[in-house]
């Protein structure tokens, strides 16, 4: 339509309504019977004879299964014989025979997307069997907008993109690794990037995992063997994302990499997302950060596994007068939601109930005289092992006290001073160690990921799936997957299977050879956009991006201002065909591809009499 | 009034309301023959200006259809169609058109009967609010009929 | 079809092909495959309907600042205008803007409509239902609903129109059936629409006996002064901007304005300066207004740059580059406040400038709105 005036670096291909196309439009219409399921309510002859009327209709006809292969040999000889660059169905309903149709207008040599639908069964004749005329007059108004929708049909094409049999994985603790092997085990070549100089993630702060009691650093050693082993496997340590280019099959990410001291270049299909979390540490909390008998639950399993006793020797001199005697046995005080479920983080932090469970238990395994205090708020412990490990705790020992956030524990001097509701009263525990436990929150870099990414985080942080329930490992973004804590703060198991169904994912886009984008995409005018992003900004699939275009020098030299301009691309393969962007654009210049302004309104006119 | 038949244009779309309707017919679900069916990928595809195109030229309701909030296939677009048709909806008050003519409905690919209460309850709104006032009276021309309020 | 009434109306034949008209051209300043001669041209030389099919025709935004340079006095916007009623006819048509949610608006007051637009009145105001001026509020209430995301709160416009004319001790008529001016369909070629719209605005403000119109937007002052007397006849009232009324009480000593310190500057509106030559009275009334200084931009009066949008037509990258280049000379005063007296003007460049950092952004406001709020 409009010269292009300016150079870009990509021509688009924009073409006109089809009046000012190079050959006039010739419809072709076929209206089927269906059987008797349309025939038998509606006065099919008729309709064919109207459709006869129509602007641009140069035939028309009837048949009794247009699906059948008689049918579709109809649809393909008329093409031929009535040179017909436009067709028409009307029968039953596109969601289920659209494809048929398009695929023989295909072979009759005409581009699918010249193809139009029109339901006059489904949403017609078995909907209005008793209304005679009425329903045959609701038919002859829909073939009547589908003829004019179908005059001002473009021909699309549809991208095919070459898919990059390589994943990569970002994050090397156990779901990042879980994930990698089951996709090399897949044969597809893995990249996994690990930020810190050593893969295992959070595992490898860890000390026993509930409720099995199996050491932390066999399991992730263990798995670190196998990745380190796999020769589909290619592990970067000490290297971060810098940039990330491309989309779905084809994306390639620049990673540097301390290690080497460079920026390497990453080619991948598919991406994976498995950077879990981490602990949150409370400072100014409870005295941590100053005293050091205060520290965290991970801290408390570093302690544990270093095999050293963690407490630190009483010193019970200092006795408040009036208050509880002083126990003879080592006290640790653990309170729970330190950090969760308030003001700054809302949520529950899943994993820590059980973990301090977990470290209470092996504090009185260690030694039986230890008197492990539980402050809580509500304890979780869904499911059936993790109850009956509620109740080893109790039962060897371990006392759980219930605070309520009205009235949470205070540390004065050397004591936990907390109201137990149960019994009424007010408890001062002192205390040799007070392990406090925290959520897990996102890791920081979180959310510049997210940005390069292009795929959103939560309130908190946290990488925000594409559904809850119904796709809660993929992104919105095509091509990017989700698992681990990375996700939501999740048990090792969880974190395990969410690898595996990340993994299971990613196979079905890289066990492709090649991914077609749908023709029904967003185009752009390069003219009339002015850049002002209303598109992006209402894109959920990170579809549009931004380019810059030079101006042609001016023939005479002029200093021209503004030198440059920037204007949307649409990206075929990420545009999944919504066209939110096309309301928003303030000029027209985003076009929503087969359901565009003008056709829509098209049929609205043809509809009201045309 | 009896032999008024009103005609609306009803947006659905292809996810979510075009495949309630779609349902309807399947379950031969019976209703009556007023709409007349645009079908959309979204209904946030549905711009204010459809709606006013489509009252302009002559339809007597305007029902605009799409998945339930949560359930939309391309995420937010339901959202969207939300705030067009309150858009559309703060056009039409200033311009006098009644505000029931024009209606929202979230109608899932399960509800088949939904699709066809709404209809039905929706021609029956439009039958009593009469034929769209501004074709009515398009006849008069102008020096006759200019009302002034 | 006969091309040479509009060539002879519009003096297009005395064209010498000087190129004044491209070289002023705010458009092909930016878009160097825009040329008003060319067009010009091509039509004489017989190619008119290429014109027609050129979505350029729906380009120019008649901001008449070639016509003002041109040796033979070609009017170039009247041309254009008449070219598009042409094109209309045979169907073509512009890229109507906003998905042409405005068209639609305004088409369908040419309809048997019972509006009610006057909402925006508040409780302190004064209105009449007789009297002498009736103020025309225009299209105020469709853009605030519109360009609600702009936030350029166009019905303060109409608020502060009655505050300041109460001040001024008139209590005008404001009228539900009040329609749109029309300027905008006639400019992109619908000069059906338009004639319809004239006819019944007319009808209304002769039955409610105002002798005197006022108005706040340029465009819809412009539209009834130069435009409807050729469609309806000589109007049978007088027409301002309230800008004129305004300057005119304030020189008679009959109105005093609260004090409103600030650096502004001011866009002459293309219908303001050019069209209109109403360029003082916008001027006398900032100057009357304590604490405030008016800084001029480069470009002002009959050579102000025109705001890059026109009709809701064809709005483009181009039109933005314009824009940019309006804000631009804006900043340069030193102002950080543009005040203008074109509801439309206010909002195409608040568009332009939202895309801005805060280096470079300016607040676009309408001059009624500002002096309005500085009311106690």
């Amino acid at each position: 339509m409009f010269p292009s005036i300016l150079q870009s670096q990509k021509q688009v291909p924009r073409e006109r309504s089809t009046e000012r196309h190079s050959e006039p439009v010739r419809i072709g219409v076929f209206v089927c019977h269906c059987g008797h399921n349309i025939a038998g309510y509606l006065d099919v002859p008729a309709l064919v004879e109207s459709a006869r009327t129509l602007p641009h209709v140069v035939f028309a006809h009837d048949s009794l299964f247009t699906c059948s292969d008689a049918g579709l040999a109809e649809i393909r000889t008329a093409i031929a014989e009535h040179n017909l660059n436009r067709v028409v169905v009307a029968s039953c309903t596109p969601r289920t025979h659209e494809p048929l149709f398009q695929t023989a207008c295909q072979e009759g040599g005409l581009n699918r997307y010249l193809f139009e639908f029109v339901n006059i069964r489904d949403q017609c004749s078995w909907v209005h069997m008793n209304e005679g005329e009425r329903a045959t007059q609701k038919a002859r108004d829909l073939i009547r907008m589908g003829v004019a929708k179908a005059a001002l049909l473009e021909p699309l094409e549809e991208v095919e993109l070459a898919v990059q049999p390589a994943a990569a994985v970002i994050g090397g603790g156990m779901s990042g690794m879980t994930a990698a092997l089951n996709l090399a085990r897949r044969g597809f070549a893995v990249t996994l990037l690990e930020r810190e100089p050593e893969l295992g993630g959070i595992l490898r702060h860890l000390n026993t995992l509930y409720p099995t009691g199996a050491k932390a650093s066999e399991l992730v050693d263990r798995q670190i063997a196998k990745v380190r082993d796999d020769p589909r496997i290619e592990v970067l340590i000490s290297a971060e994302v810098r940039e990330v280019r491309g989309s779905i099959g084809n994306y390639e990410l620049v990673v540097h990499s301390k290690q080497f001291g460079m920026d390497l270049p990453v080619q991948a299909g598919v991406i994976i997302i498995a950077t879990g979390a981490e602990e949150l540490k409370p400072v100014g909390t409870y005295g941590y950060g100053s005293d050091p008998r205060v520290i965290t639950q991970q801290e408390l399993e570093g302690l544990l596994s270093e095999n050293s006793s963690p407490l630190p020797s009483a010193n019970r001199s200092a006795v408040p007068a009036g208050a509880d005697a002083p126990s003879p046995h080592p006290t640790v005080v653990m309170i729970q939601c330190v950090g969760a479920r308030d003001e700054t983080h809302s949520y529950c932090g899943r994993t820590c109930c059980l973990t301090a469970m977990k470290n209470a238990m092996l504090l009185k395994e260690r030694n039986p005289e230890t008197e492990v205090h539980v402050l809580y708020r509500d304890i979780e412990v869904h499911g059936t092992h993790f109850e009956d490990y509620y109740a080893k705790a109790r039962e060897l020992g371990v006392i759980f006290s219930r605070y309520t956030p009205e009235e949470p524990p205070q540390v004065v001097a050397d004591r936990v001073i907390v109201y137990d509701e149960l019994l009424g009263m007010r408890l001062g525990i002192p205390y040799d160690l007070l392990v406090l436990s925290t959520p897990m929150v996102p890791r920081p870099g979180a959310r510049q990921l997210a940005q390069m990414f292009k795929v959103p985080v939560d309130e908190y942080g946290f990488f925000l799936e594409a559904h809850v329930k119904l796709r809660p490992l993929d992104f919105a973004t095509d091509g990017i997957y989700l698992c681990g804590s990375a996700h939501w703060p999740a048990h090792l198991d969880e974190a395990i299977s969410q690898a595996y169904g990340a993994a299971a994912r990613a196979a079905t886009i890289l066990s492709k050879e090649q991914i077609r984008a749908s023709g029904v995409v967003a185009h752009v005018d390069e003219y009339l956009c002015r850049g002002c992003e209303r598109c992006a900004d209402v894109c959920e699939f990170g579809a549009i991006e931004f380019i810059e275009l030079e101006r042609k020098a001016s023939p005479f030299n002029l200093p021209i201002q503004p030198a440059n301009r920037k204007v949307a691309q649409v990206n075929p393969v990420m545009c999944k065909g919504c066209g939110a962007c096309a309301v928003v654009c303030p000029t027209c210049a985003m076009q929503a591809a087969h359901f565009s302004s003008e056709q829509v309104t098209a049929m609205i006119q043809a509809a009201l009499g045309g | 009034m009896d032999n008024f038949q009103p005609k609306i244009i009803a947006f659905a779309c292809n996810w979510c309301s075009y495949a309630g309707a779609d349902l309807a017919g399947v379950s031969r679900i019976q209703y009556p023959p007023t709409t007349r069916v645009i079908r959309v990928m979204c209904s946030g595809r549905v711009s204010p200006m459809f709606i006013l195109e489509a009252l302009r030229g002559g339809a007597d309701g305007v029902l605009v259809t799409g998945c339930h909030l949560g359930d939309c296939h391309y995420i937010s677009g339901n959202e969207k169609a939300v705030h067009n048709v309150e858009m559309a909806r703060s056009l039409l008050g200033l311009l006098g058109i009644e505000s029931q003519r024009l209606r929202l409905e979230w109608i899932s690919a399960a509800e088949g009967a939904r699709f066809a209460d709404i209809v039905r309850e929706f021609t029956e709104q439009v039958r009593e609010l009469g034929a769209n006032p501004l074709v009515a009276e398009q006849k008069h021309t102008v020096r006759e009929g200019a009302t002034l309020s | 079809m006969n091309y040479q009434p509009i060539i002879q109306r519009t003096r297009a034949y005395l064209c010498l092909d000087c190129g004044k008209c491209t070289g002023s051209c705010p458009l092909a300043r930016v878009d160097l495959d825009y040329s008003p001669r060319r067009i010009v041209e091509r039509v004489i030389f017989g190619e008119a309907e290429a014109v027609m099919a050129d979505p350029h025709l729906w380009s120019c935004m008649t901001c008449g600042l070639c016509s003002a340079r041109c040796p033979s006095n070609v009017d170039f916007s009247r041309f254009i205008v008449e070219m598009r009623a042409e094109a209309f006819r045979a169907g073509e048509r512009g890229i109507y803007a906003h998905n042409g949610i405005l068209q639609e608006v305004m088409r369908i007051q040419t309809m048997n409509v019972h509006q009610d637009r006057t909402g925006w009145l508040e409780d302190d105001m004064q209105v009449s239902e007789d009297g002498e001026y009736f103020y025309f509020a225009g299209c105020l209430p469709f853009f605030e609903v519109i360009f609600a995301d702009l936030e350029v709160k166009a019905l303060d416009i109409a608020r502060s129109a009655v505050r300041l004319l109460n001040r001024a001790g008139i209590a005008p008529i404001v009228s539900n059936a009040e329609r749109c001016c029309g300027a905008d369909l006639m400019l992109a070629g619908d000069v059906d629409s338009f004639r319809r719209l004239a006819e019944l605005n007319v009808e209304t403000i002769k039955a409610s006996g105002a002798k005197k119109v006022v108005f706040t937007c340029a465009e819809c002052y412009n539209a009834f002064k130069t435009d409807y007397r050729g469609y309806v006849g000589q109007l049978p009232f007088e027409l301002m901007h309230l800008t004129e009324l305004l300057s005119e009480k304030l020189g008679a000593g009959k109105l005093e304005l609260e004090a409103r310190p600030g650096l502004v500057t001011y866009h002459d509106p293309c219908r303001m300066c050019r069209y209109l030559k109403v360029m003082d009275p916008p001027r006398t009334v900032l100057a009357s207004v304590p604490g405030l200084e008016l800084v001029e931009m480069e470009d002002n009066r009959e050579r102000a740059m025109c705001c890059g949008s026109t009709a809701w037509v064809n709005c483009s990258g181009c039109s933005k580059l314009i824009q940019k280049e309006k804000l631009h000379q804006a900043r340069e005063t030193g102002a950080r406040v543009m005040l203008t007296t074109c509801p439309k003007c206010q909002i195409h460049l608040t568009c332009a400038s939202r895309d801005l950092d805060a280096e470079q952004a300016v607040d676009v406001v309408d001059l009624t709105s500002w002096v309005g709020q500085a009311l106690a």
